[in-house]
């Protein structure tokens, strides 16, 4: 059992922070080493959904703008699975046209554990905003900014560590990633569109047949 | 019977009584409200019996109602709304006639805008391009015309609107002058331009401009600020203004300006100082697009105010902190209702609006609901705080959408020290600053309150660690002071 729990530990918090202070070393552990497990990644996009709808209710109302009969949740999970699918996607498509050693099992561990400053940092500091006064509102914002930022630089590490990329390789990636992105959201609405049209169209040779027999 | 009837008439007219009673709360969205005033009576040219041109604006001086017709000229109303007299040709006053040597009478043309002080009648005759000052006998003392300043050499003075200080300055709005406000002195010279819309570029905007060059610059739409549609002057000489609303300035429609000439207005209410928040923005054949089209402006006691807007037909009034308090008025044919409104005013506590389209003068009074929220109001200017709470809980029970309420409520609380009660009534109410403070106070009472336990557990989760460690390489055997 202690032992369990101690592997515990160390898969969620121990090994993804020593990737944010040594992240050539930890991501270089995550890919030949095989220290990153898919079900921690999975866990953190999971945790990572719930703390979007976390900070729509619990925000302090000093600053929480949000009107919480509008909450919903399985938009807001919807829009994080959406978000890490079209980047894995994405990102494995221009990665392997452009020499990447990293595969799509790495990219989505990668994206996953990128997510951890945002939790660790942003829970206790949903919290913490309750407990603070408007004029002390700068502190809550720091963290806050200071997570994401973290996730940002976990991120750009990660897929520069697992392609073995150089630092403007990245970046270019990064805006094909991007660029891909897009691409996939529009290929998907035209393919709905079309779907539409096409159901309409046999909807409505059955309408003609059915009225005239 | 006729009981029956009374009653079946009641419900066929509830959808009607509901009508346009609406607000908008915190986040924006469109709710029921109870109506703040409603129709009480009105007068047009069959109740004072005589015909009428093309009214154009009215103010209220003593319970009198002072207004101009671009067609037959001024008329004044008394307060049981009769005519009492009118006037198209003004016959000069003696010092007037000593002093320029004319004896002439004066006649307006096509005048559009007037205000009545204690100094006299100032008639905005924009078709003559002057400014005519007439004593209480409606004989001309006055005349101002041609302000000297180089603007007016490109774009004729076209007066429609003027207000006057109690000093004797004159602010007039000129037809096309996008300087701002035209500030002559009591002799009628220039002075200066007052409260000019302020421009603002986007970025993108000054870029794209940058790289065009002087023909393609020339051909471009110009930016032009806003003209004002109206202004209205205070006793303490603010000047409430409003303007047309253009693509970037439509936040900035209703001003309050200083006598320094900055917009001073305060945007302390859930939405701007714009009349309607909602509205589509695309052209539209369906229904009423774009911003509210305020066209007039008037103030009353408590630093309350009411905007026009000409589009929709709809009276907006707001408090001093920019709270919007109700919204009424519609748009129709019947007698109780506008379709062309040009002018309002305040006779009293009742609302007068003026009605170019029809000729008619709607005289709309404060329902049970609207005064107890003007009189909560002023209460709360006054700093009356004690006061305004109780009204603000009879408010809340007359219409539970209403949201500010709880922030009257909860300003009265904090100031007695209530600070959990005033939290939860600030919450409601969504003013963050007085929840923040309210907060604040409750917050450091509870640390100060505990203040020994706090430091007591401060001191023992210290000694606690620093027990711990030492525990620790005791069990190892290692050095306290030194590592080996």
């Amino acid at each position: 059992m202690k032992t369990k729990l101690k592997k515990l530990y160390f898969n969620i918090i121990k090994f993804p922070s020593y990737i944010i202070f040594h992240p050539f070393d930890g991501y270089d552990e995550l890919k030949r080493y095989k220290k990153g497990k898919p079900w921690v990644a999975t866990l953190f996009i999971m945790l990572f959904a719930f703390f979007r709808i976390f900070v729509y209710v619990n925000e302090s109302i000093i600053i929480n703008n949000r009107n919480p009969h509008n909450l919903n949740t399985i938009q807001e999970i919807f829009t994080v699975l959406l978000l890490i699918f079209l980047f894995v996607i994405g990102n494995w498509s221009i990665t392997t046209l452009m020499e990447g050693k990293g595969n799509m099992k790495e990219i989505f561990m990668v994206t996953g554990y990128s997510l951890f400053p945002v939790l660790i940092i942003g829970f206790p500091a949903v919290i913490l905003s309750n407990y603070l006064t408007k004029e002390e509102m700068g502190i809550y914002t720091l963290l806050m900014g200071s997570g994401y930022a973290l996730t940002g630089i976990m991120l750009f590490f990660g897929i520069l560590n697992i392609h073995e990329y150089g630092l403007l390789k990245t970046i270019l990636t990064f805006l094909f990633t991007v660029v891909a992105m897009l691409f996939m959201i529009f290929l998907g609405l035209l393919f709905f569109d079309l779907i539409q049209q096409f159901i309409a169209f046999i909807i409505s040779i059955y309408d003609e047949l059915r009225l005239r027999y | 019977m006729k009981r029956l009837f009374i009653i079946l008439l009641l419900f066929m007219t509830t959808p009607l009584l509901l009508g346009s009673s609406y607000n908008y709360s915190f986040y924006g969205d469109v709710i029921h409200s109870a109506p703040g005033m409603t129709f009480a009576t009105y007068f047009n040219a069959q109740t004072l019996e005589t015909p009428l041109g093309s009214p154009e604006y009215f103010v209220v001086y003593n319970n009198d109602i002072y207004m101009i017709d671009s067609e037959r000229g001024l008329f004044v109303i008394d307060e049981t709304f009769k005519l009492k007299s009118h006037h198209d040709s003004f016959e000069l006053s003696e010092a007037y006639k000593e002093k320029t040597g004319q004896t002439e009478a004066l006649t307006l043309k096509t005048p559009f805008g007037l205000d009545v002080k204690p100094q006299g009648i100032y008639l905005a005759d924009s078709g003559n391009a002057r400014i005519i000052r007439l004593n209480f006998d409606f004989k001309v003392e006055a005349v101002y015309s041609n302000p000297q300043d180089p603007t007016f050499e490109s774009v004729a003075f076209f007066p429609i609107k003027i207000t006057v200080e109690k000093t004797g300055r004159m602010y007039v709005i000129s037809r096309q002058v996008y300087e701002g406000i035209v500030e002559l002195s009591e002799s009628g010279e220039f002075n200066r331009f007052t409260g000019v819309n302020p421009l603002r570029l986007t970025p993108l905007e000054i870029f794209r401009r940058s790289m065009m060059t002087e023909v393609q610059l020339a051909k471009l739409r110009r930016f032009l600020p806003t003209e004002y549609t109206s202004v209205s002057i205070n006793e303490n000489s603010f000047i409430y203004a409003t303007s047309k609303p253009t693509d970037n300035n439509v936040s900035n429609t209703i001003q309050l300006i200083n006598p320094k000439g900055v917009d001073v207005i305060k945007r302390n209410g859930y939405h701007g100082v714009q009349g309607e928040i909602h509205y589509i923005e695309n052209m539209n054949n369906y229904v009423i697009n774009g911003p509210s089209m305020l066209v007039d402006i008037d103030y009353t006691k408590g630093g309350i105010f009411s905007v026009l807007d000409q589009k929709r037909s709809r009276i907006f009034t707001y408090d001093s902190e920019g709270n919007l308090l109700y919204i009424n008025g519609d748009e129709g044919q019947q007698s109780d209702k506008f379709k062309q409104a040009v002018a309002i005013g305040y006779h009293g506590d009742d609302l007068i609006v003026l009605d170019r389209g029809s000729k008619t003068f709607i005289v709309y009074r404060l329902t049970e609901f609207g005064t107890l929220v003007n009189q909560a109001v002023a209460f709360h200017d006054d700093g009356r705080f004690e006061e305004a709470h109780d009204i603000w809980i009879e408010l809340l029970k007359k219409n539970a959408n209403y949201e500010i309420a709880y922030n009257g409520i909860g300003k009265h609380l904090l100031r007695e020290g209530k600070y959990k009660e005033a939290m939860a009534n600030f919450k409601l109410g969504h003013d963050k600053y007085y929840y923040s403070k309210a907060f604040k106070e409750y917050r450091n009472n509870i640390l100060r309150a505990n203040f020994g336990y706090i430091f007591a557990g401060v001191i023992v989760v210290v000694a606690g660690s620093i027990g711990l460690v030492i525990y620790k390489k005791r069990k190892k055997g290692e050095s306290l002071l030194y590592e080996d």
